[in-house]
């Protein structure tokens, strides 16, 4: 499939209903605006939270003068600050993701759901950054919170063309150290790595206070194995070729598949952040729909 | 072990097809590009040594599958006595039924044909099931009704059950060897030839034969013969029935001779032989009074014919158990004059010494008085005048001493033989030889022989041969092999010419000519047509010269030949007594009457047909290509059959080839209805009661199973014990089935998803 122009990778029904919906930060986000979301960092803003007793270097300007008036003790009012976040969308740009078993390729849909996604937080003002990976970032579009950045992103997401095999472990850790802000991680890949230094990657961001999202990007050939007769299979990422008579080993590998997103999903609930099983056969907008209000339902 | 078909096995190389096919698959594969390869390896690694040994099972399964196709086509089989573990094997068979004459010879209840049919019923019905048979109907001639082996036997009971009996003779070789012929080209592992005869010693004459081709087949073909006949003591028979004159006119008693033959062992007294013209109650009746065993006697009846025409005549003698030789029919054509012109060469000055004198007293032998009623007319001219004699309005023109004649006369008398005229020719002492020898031996064919030289002197009485004694072989003179008819041999001859026979190259077969420009009438009631002209050349239309009598000394004295439609008697000495006293000797008339009947009916020859001889007759013009109805004697009924009037050598004729049954035929074309009748007759050796000889059943008995058979015997038992050897065809092709389903349910259960 060839790589679309840049405004293509916006699906108009996607964004429609995924507006309404909103991505929310489900958890305490770090950032910059008052905002729809919660900021860890207290002071003095409109939403009251709580009093404390007033120490040496404290504002007196934050005082709370009535209590002062009717106790003659110096508290402080604390109030909790409203944010903007920032999502920092990692987009797995290895070989593995060329594929498709119709026109439509893993990558293709991984980069209209990253611009969606996009599109959704910078239209709530919040801050997205953009970092396309395969065994090491390889492109990277820093934080912004201007809706006009959109179109730098989906330059970006357009001109991207994957090269190498996968190391998502590694990359995931640089990420962790590299985020000095709270945010939120939204991972788009097939995961098709080592599960363990994968989650252990996972499992470092989360350390790091940051919430992560997984996406796991599969065709539904990859997920149903619906060849017949003998079939060589030519390995995306290098790998030796196998001919085989698919059908006699579907339950096998079946199972295989079924195993591998098991631990994932598992590993990703360990770590508590969401793990979404994406099937390319299913539309963008019915995707996001579900997950925003599954989102808005845990929240 | 051996097999049916060997070539087949040449199929075992069919086994390479699967391996083929499995290594060309191998080669024709879907390709995908993947990207979730490790799912797939780890699959793969805990899938392959299942799948491999999958694809080896399903490989040896289609090879040995092939395999034993291959070996079920090639038929193994083994000879052995084994048990029917696997059923008797098929039987390929010829079934050979006697229909000859001797075969309806009836022991009261049955005939010896219907045993013989129930008994090849029987051996139908001893074959086990897809057995195929074919079967042939034996006589002197093999009539292969179902001429390869058929598995449907119902079709075969079926046409033991129609085959009717004919009176042909029996002769039994062709019929083996043409079922060995059969048998030798099939592939089958049991093949028999079943002979179901009567054993009448008149079939096996070519018994040698006979036995050394079942020899050579023995080791693969086993032939039984089955013996259906009853011991048999008694049989009287009508051996030959012959009109006695040379003519048969109308009106005048006519005499027969019936022989009656005894084939029993016993002498026969009082045997009543009737004859009987056209299906009327007998005319003449005559009484045997004793007629030893093996004897023939020759009985004389007279009968008159009252029209002209075809008349059938019958002889009968009492019915015994062989019916069938029981009536003898023949059939005569009537006529009511015949002319005759006598063509003098040397008239003389007297009457007496006219050259023939004696042959017109000898054609007209009665009283003054009843010259004019007499049949026969003749009418007298010179050498000279000759040419001027119209000679269609003759029957038979006879030279008496001519010296020669013009061209045009010879034109004439060629025409007239073509039509269907007749000549007789004698020489005498001023014929000119070189003109006969040239102009009518050698150019045109129409004399049997040349003369040559002058053999005796004419006035040396003492000095004379005279003609041969006994083995009188041509009909005009077989009469004189009854010594009761009078001696030939009497005449004593002087003077004659040396007779040199012409060669006879054989018919040439000319261009059919059509016969609206040939315009060449048959003889008999359409009378003569009056013209003739043909572009045939001489020769062609000429018979072959035959020898009728010879001299003591076995040089010939009389000869013929059929020339045209005619026939021409040629004779080596004078008409009258210049150079012999054969005119003045009582068998001068019967002579000359029976060589006038001859050259004047040629064409009534072919009235009388041997049983299974075609019946031809020329018909005129206007009947050609028009249908001729036939009835066959002893079919009742309105049943006929069908025959169109067909050129035949350049003329229109009525040809009938179906003459299995002795009597009296009748035919009949176009309209107004051109009738005929004719006889086929039997051969009378049929009649014999002569068995195979303990020695001779003993000869066969070394090259095949002699079987006697009688009512209530099964044929099963009999045929059974003999039967040997194992076919495997039918349990290697379960196999294949087994293994085939086999193979269809492993190849689903292999590859249902796993």
């Amino acid at each position: 499939m060839p790589e679309p122009e840049p405004t293509t990778l916006l699906d108009p029904q996607a964004i429609s209903r995924a507006e309404a919906l909103g991505l929310n930060a489900r958890y305490i986000v770090e950032g910059y605006m008052a905002g729809e979301h919660k900021s860890p960092y207290r002071g003095f803003a409109v939403e009251f939270a709580q009093h404390r007793e007033y120490t040496h270097g404290d504002d007196p300007r934050h005082l709370d003068w009535k209590v002062l008036g009717r106790t003659d003790r110096y508290y402080i009012k604390q109030y909790e600050q409203e944010t903007n976040y920032v999502a920092h969308l990692l987009l797995d740009g290895s070989e593995s993701m060329k594929y498709g078993s119709g026109k439509l390729t893993k990558l293709h849909y991984a980069k209209v759901l990253a611009a969606c996604l996009a599109y959704l937080i910078l239209h709530q003002r919040d801050a997205a950054a953009l970092a396309l990976f395969d065994t090491t970032v390889r492109d990277y579009a820093p934080r912004s919170d201007n809706l006009a950045s959109i179109h730098h992103l989906m330059a970006k997401l357009a001109a991207f063309e994957p090269r190498e095999q996968t190391q998502i472990g590694a990359v995931l850790h640089d990420m962790a150290r590299q985020l000095r802000r709270k945010g939120i991680v939204i991972i788009i890949s097939d995961l098709f790595d080592d599960e363990q230094t994968v989650l252990e990657g996972i499992q470092h961001l989360r350390f790091g206070g940051n919430e992560v999202i997984v996406f796991q990007v599969m065709d539904p050939y990859e997920l149903e194995f619906p060849f017949n007769g003998l079939v060589e299979f030519d390995g995306l990422e290098q790998l030796p070729k196998i001919l085989t008579r698919p059908a006699e080993i579907r339950k096998t590998y079946l199972a295989e598949v079924e195993a591998f997103r098991r631990r994932l999903r598992e590993g990703c609930e360990r770590n508590q952040c969401h793990y979404v099983m994406v099937n390319t056969a299913q539309p963008w907008h019915e995707l996001l729909s579900a997950y925003l209000a599954f989102r808005l339902r845990t929240q | 072990m051996s097999f049916l078909n060997p070539i087949l096995l040449g199929g075992l190389a069919a086994i390479a097809v699967p391996i083929i096919i499995h290594l060309l698959h191998r080669r024709r594969f879907q390709k995908v590009v993947w990207a979730a390869m490790r799912f797939i390896q780890a699959s793969v690694e805990k899938n392959q040594k299942r799948m491999r040994l999958e694809d080896m099972i399903l490989l040896a399964l289609r090879c040995l599958l092939l395999a034993l196709l291959a070996l079920a086509l090639a038929r193994p089989a083994i000879l052995s006595e084994a048990t029917d573990v696997f059923g008797q094997s098929k039987v390929t068979a010829v079934i050979i039924l006697d229909q000859s004459r001797s075969m309806g010879m009836s022991d009261g209840t049955a005939t010896r044909f219907d045993k013989a049919r129930q008994a090849a019923e029987q051996a139908l019905d001893s074959m086990p099931s897809g057995s195929a048979a074919a079967v042939f109907l034996a006589s002197d001639l093999v009539q292969a009704i179902i001429p390869e082996p058929t598995y449907d036997l119902n079709l075969a009971r079926k046409v033991l059950r129609e085959a009717a009996l004919t009176d042909r003779a029996t002769d039994l070789f062709p019929a083996l060897q043409k079922a060995l012929d059969t048998l030798q080209g099939r592939l089958a592992l049991r093949r028999e030839i079943y002979l179901i005869t009567d054993g009448q010693a008149a079939g096996w004459r070519q018994l040698t034969e006979i036995q050394r081709a079942l020899e050579r087949a023995r080791t693969e073909i086993k032939t039984h013969i089955i013996l259906v006949n009853e011991h048999e003591e008694k049989n009287l028979g009508l051996s030959d029935l012959r009109l006695a004159g040379g003519l048969s006119p109308v009106g005048q008693s006519l005499r027969f001779e019936a022989r009656v033959t005894n084939y029993g062992k016993e002498e026969v007294r009082n045997v009543r032989v009737g004859l009987s013209v056209d299906n009327d109650p007998p005319s003449d009746e005559f009484t045997l009074d004793s007629l030893p065993a093996g004897a023939s006697k020759t009985v004389t009846l007279f009968a008159k014919l009252r029209t002209e025409g075809f008349h059938s005549l019958t002889a009968r003698i009492p019915e015994d158990r062989l019916a069938a030789d029981d009536t003898r029919g023949l059939v005569v054509r009537a006529i009511r004059e015949v002319k005759v012109l006598l063509v003098d060469g040397e008239p003389g000055t007297e009457m007496r010494e006219s050259e023939v004198f004696f042959l017109k007293n000898a054609l007209v032998p009665v009283s003054a008085d009843h010259v004019a009623d007499y049949f026969i007319k003749p009418s007298v001219v010179t050498g000279v005048e000759l040419a001027q004699a119209r000679l269609d309005d003759f029957d038979a023109v006879i030279l008496a001493n001519v010296p020669d004649f013009n061209d045009s006369t010879v034109r004439n008398l060629e025409n007239y033989l073509r039509r269907g005229g007749g000549l007789m020719v004698f020489p005498g002492a001023r014929v000119n030889t070189g003109f006969y020898n040239e102009r009518l031996a050698k150019r045109l064919a129409i004399l049997p022989a040349e003369w040559g030289e002058h053999r005796g002197q004419p006035d040396r009485d003492d000095q004379f041969v005279t003609l041969q004694e006994k083995d009188y072989e041509h009909p005009i003179v077989s009469l004189w092999n009854d010594p009761g008819a009078g001696r030939l041999a009497s005449a004593r001859f002087f003077t004659r010419l040396q007779m040199k026979p012409l060669p006879w190259t054989g018919p040439t077969p000319g261009p059919a000519t059509s016969p609206g420009k040939t315009d060449l009438p048959a003889q008999g009631s359409s009378g003569r047509g009056s013209s003739a002209g043909t572009g045939r050349t001489a020769g062609q239309e000429a018979g072959p010269p035959q020898i009728i009598a010879k001299y003591n000394d076995g040089s010939p004295a009389m000869m013929e030949r059929a020339w045209g439609l005619g026939r021409v008697v040629q004779f080596s000495s004078t008409a009258d007594t210049a150079w012999n006293d054969l005119p003045v000797r009582l068998a001068f008339v019967p002579l000359i009457h029976r060589a006038l009947g001859s050259v004047v009916a040629r064409q009534d020859e072919g009235l009388n047909v041997r049983v299974g001889e075609p019946f031809t007759r020329r018909v005129p013009n206007d009947y050609l290509d028009q249908d001729a109805t036939f009835h066959k004697p002893r079919r009742t009924g309105v049943t006929r059959d069908l025959e169109r009037v067909e050129l035949i050598e350049g003329w229109p004729t009525l040809k009938f080839d179906d003459t299995d049954q002795a009597g009296v035929y009748d035919a009949a074309v176009g309209d107004p209805p051109f009738k005929a009748k004719f006889a086929a007759q039997a051969e009378p050796a049929e009649s014999s009661l002569d068995e195979l000889s303990a020695a001779q059943l003993g000869t066969l008995r070394e090259v095949a199973s002699v079987l006697t058979w009688a009512p209530g015997l099964s044929l099963r038992g009999l045929v059974e014990k003999g039967r040997t050897g194992v076919e495997f065809w039918l349990p290697i092709l379960v196999l294949c089935l087994i293994l085939a389903g086999l193979e269809t349910f492993l190849g689903q259960w292999f590859s249902r998803a796993k």
